[in-house]
């Protein structure tokens, strides 16, 4: 049993002025000011793309001195795009082993560094260098062909699909932490610029910069958020040409499988999930069964996941569409996003009454993914 | 008549590739200003150019394997790899041991690119007729590549394109072609060259002609006849080397061929001059369509300059080998037109700067 | 930029220039690249195979977000390819992008993979076009 005691986040966008550490600092201050926690046994970062944009190998370590933490105990935690996730797994570990009491976790990564051209290059070496990667896929060559096959397969029309970006969009519009806070149509997501056809510029996340950070404890006597009731995870296939269903998430569903069966969760009120693409977060919707296969671009566009709709409200915060997904740091924001949730202080669009809570990220098209299972506490 | 080792070996295979873009001839005339006539005069119409992700070596290798399918032969047992070219991808590392790795025949094998200007892969049969007769080797693969560079608005740029060719030489035995005799004749003439760190080679113009390109043209034709007591109406078959359209007739006629034995080998007015695959394009072209008994004369050309003469009589198996692979016309009837712009960006006639 | 190490390049040599598959001696199944288990049982038991080098374009994206050395191709056309024994990703070539159909033939050719900045290697491999000839 882990308790969310503090958050700390950093409004994701072009922090040009701010480097990797000073955005860590900036997320694990306000982190561990609202947890008023005194120490913490491990920082745990989280953090992927840093290392090819502002290079630092054991980044943790100067992380912890550059914010005057020297001598606890840490750890750097890399698993692509979801190393937030993973990082929050590992503190859940650490605590539930009884090896750590209290552990701040801080995702941190920075997409405004360099040029588009070359972000996406290094984005695309989240997917397997020996396969996909091989290739020149850029920035969503395999989202771009996997949501071409679920428009044949199931016979969805591109617009339907744009429904889940203006969903994102409306979503963030009272985040003040989401990069990109207006409100799209879906007609205007089709007319955008193409940036892996079919899925064009407003199918993917902004290029911005952010930091997240959790102060997680074992046993909380004051100021609880929320609590993590598990977080589990599976790896899958290399590469999407080795499935023979690509446009089910392997890992996800045994990692959800595994997640149900040791917690026995039911349904949940809300849920922050990973949709590096529109396709990745219809798919992920498809993969958890919140649909039937092939049915989610529709319920999306129906209302089903907004607030008031039928299941449960997804990514409130606008998503990493919406929000932003600075890489490392995305699985860390989604925690803290759903412990404000439970805990009715979520500075954006609230689930009112929101009592428990599923967080979901993978990397790439499922090379790994993690999901946690939250609840409110009181 | 004097012993003629060469009969003791043949083609087994032979294959071509040829990029799948051209530009037409008023496209490069429209950029750099040149009347119609110009490019009319040379006899061209337009040109293969190599993708962008294409490369002597790249083209080669899908020469080879178009080769070897027609040879069905046992990479394993494919001895020595030559690869002709003047546009080297690497200046120094061969390409011939990338063809013979991705064909398989590595490592007992020979490799190596081989240097003469348009008549590098030409030497390269030569020798592997040498090594085949001597038993040293069961197979030779001879590989004639080129992307073919121009100096952009220089006349060369109408001709100079993109293409290869490649033959499996083995015993005379089973072959589709038996070599019956062959003549070199070689001198230093510098009708065209390319300093090492230069881009682009230069030429002497006119004097590409009568000089070079005709009398070693000629003077490796008349010996094989000589040598082998043939006058021109005992070929079935002339294919020469073909920097444009116009040169290969005239020396044909020169040597008293008539046109009609010309027409099937000549492929540079559709693809333009594909430098060492340009008269092995045709010869592969010949073996397409030829009849068990024709004879073809060949005559590959370098600046430098030299040129061979080789003698080859069609045997019954040809027929057989010929479905196995795409003939050249069906390369040559494949293609996606492209703009100037298109092909200078191709060719990397403009120039991005990298990191 | 020096990604390209020789080691790299000569490793994977022989299945990057001939289309070598692992194929599972256990359950049958077909995977590319080779790897150090079965995908889909986990044996170790493997051996190799040569794939097929005409098969059919299940999907494919026209990618206009590529790195800045890939723009003298750009777009950049990435196919999920169906070889019959197995499914693999690679580049679509030689083909304008509007003239692509799902199912399209497509046939293996050998071409430059990357070019490692100005005095680096040359890496290459297979990509595919569509099938036009025979
Ligand atoms: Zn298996």
């Amino acid at each position: 049993m882990v308790y969310v005691t503090g958050v700390g986040l950093v409004n994701v966008d072009r922090h040009y002025d701010k480097s990797t550490r000073r955005l860590a600092f900036e997320a694990s201050t306000a982190a561990l000011e609202s947890s008023m926690a005194e120490g913490v046994d491990f920082i745990i970062v989280a953090s992927s793309i840093s290392y090819l944009h502002e290079p630092q190998l054991d980044l943790a370590s100067y992380i912890a001195s550059s914010m005057g933490l020297r001598g606890v105990r840490s750890i750097t935690v890399e698993c692509g795009e979801a190393s937030g996730l993973a990082a929050v797994m590992t503190a859940k570990a650490l605590i539930d082993s009884g090896q750590a009491s209290r552990v701040l976790v801080v995702g941190v990564d920075k997409l405004s560094e360099y040029p588009s051209w070359r972000v996406y290059k290094n984005l695309s070496l989240l997917y397997d260098t020996e396969s996909d990667a091989f290739y020149s896929i850029g920035l969503g060559g395999i989202a771009g062909l996997l949501m071409r096959l679920y428009m044949n397969v199931y016979n969805v029309d591109r617009l339907t699909l744009a429904y889940w970006p203006a969903l994102m969009h409306q979503n963030a519009k009272a985040n003040p932490y989401a990069m990109l806070r207006f409100a799209i149509t879906p007609e205007k997501v089709l007319e955008a610029q193409p940036v892996a056809e079919p899925l064009t510029l407003l199918d993917t996340f902004p290029l911005g910069d952010g930091a997240a950070a959790l102060v997680l404890e074992g046993k909380a006597s004051r100021g609880v958020l929320a609590e993590i009731v598990d977080v589990e995870s599976a790896t899958g296939y290399q590469s999407i040409a080795l499935s023979d269903d690509p446009l089910k998430i392997e890992s996800l569903e045994v990692a959800y499988g595994r997640l149900v069966e040791r917690t026995g969760m039911g349904s949940v009120d809300v849920v922050e999930l990973h949709d590096s693409f529109t396709i990745t977060g219809i798919l992920i919707l498809e993969t958890l069964r919140f649909t039937e296969r092939g049915k989610a671009a529709e319920a999306v566009a129906q209302g089903v996941f907004s607030v008031g709709g039928e299941g449960p409200v997804v990514n409130p915060s606008g998503g990493l569409k919406a929000r932003g997904h600075p890489i490392g740091a995305t699985g860390v924001y989604q925690v803290a996003e759903v412990a404000l949730q439970l805990a009715g202080e979520f500075p954006g669009l609230k689930v009112d009454g929101a009592r428990s809570g599923l967080v979901v990220s993978i990397n790439a098209m499922g090379s790994s993914s993690y999901v946690a299972y939250m609840r409110a506490v009181g | 008549m004097a012993l003629m080792p060469e009969r003791g070996a043949g083609i087994h295979g032979w294959g071509v590739y040829i990029p799948r873009f051209r530009i037409p001839m008023q496209e490069i005339a429209r950029e750099w200003g040149w009347p119609d006539h110009q490019w009319r005069a040379l006899g061209m119409m337009e040109k293969a150019v190599a993708g962008p992700d294409e490369d002597s070596t790249t083209m080669g290798l899908e020469a080879s394997l178009n080769a070897i399918r027609r040879a069905g032969v046992n990479p394993k047992d494919i001895g020595a790899v030559f690869f002709g070219t003047e546009s080297k991808p690497y200046a120094v590392k061969p390409s011939a041991t990338i063809i013979a790795e991705a064909i398989g025949a590595t490592p007992l094998t020979m490799a190596s690119d081989l240097e003469f200007a348009c008549r590098a892969a030409s030497e390269g049969i030569k020798a592997s007729i040498g090594l085949v007769t001597s038993g040293m080797v069961k197979y030779a693969l001879v590989i004639g590549s080129d992307t073919a560079q121009a100096n952009p608005g220089d006349v060369l740029e109408f001709t100079a394109s993109s293409g290869a060719a490649a033959f499996i030489i083995g015993s005379s035995k089973g072959s589709a072609a038996v070599f019956e005799g062959s003549s070199t004749y070689v001198t230093d003439t510098p009708d065209f060259w390319r300093r090492e760190g230069s881009p682009y080679p230069r030429h002497g113009e006119g004097f590409t002609g009568e000089p070079a390109y005709f009398a070693h043209i000629i003077g490796a034709v008349r010996g094989l006849m000589d040598k082998l007591g043939l006058k021109p109406s005992d070929f079935n078959y002339a294919v020469f080397h073909q920097p444009n359209g116009r040169f290969p007739l005239k020396v044909g006629e020169m040597l008293g061929f008539k046109p009609e034995q010309l027409k099937l080998g000549l492929v540079t007015p559709m693809i333009g001059n594909t430098y060492n695959g340009s008269a092995l394009i045709g010869l592969a072209r010949i073996l397409d369509y030829a009849k068990p008994g024709e004879r073809i004369l060949v005559a590959p050309f370098g600046s430098g300059a030299g040129s061979d003469a080789y003698s080859l009589i069609v045997t019954d198996v040809v027929e057989e080998k010929r479905g196995r692979a795409p003939l050249v016309d069906d390369y040559i009837n494949d293609k996606i037109s492209i703009p100037y712009s298109v092909y200078a960006k191709f060719r990397e006639l403009i120039r991005v700067v990298r990191e | 930029m020096g990604e390209w190490s020789s080691a790299r390049v000569w490793r994977s040599r022989v299945y990057r220039y001939r289309l070598i598959a692992g194929r599972c001696r256990s359950c049958g199944r077909a995977h590319y690249p080779p790897a150090n288990a079965c995908p889909y049982c986990g044996s170790r038991d493997l051996d190799e195979v040569e794939l097929p080098r005409v098969g059919r374009l299940i999907s494919y994206s026209v990618v206009y977000a590529t790195p800045f050395e890939d723009r003298d191709r750009s777009p950049v056309v990435i196919g999920l390819i169906d070889l019959g024994i197995a499914r693999l990703v690679a580049e679509v070539v030689d083909v304008k992008p509007g003239d692509l159909r799902v199912g399209d033939r497509v046939e293996a050719v050998f071409r430059r993979i990357a070019v490692d900045g100005n005095t680096g290697l040359i890496v290459y491999g297979i990509k595919f076009r569509p099938v036009r000839v025979g």
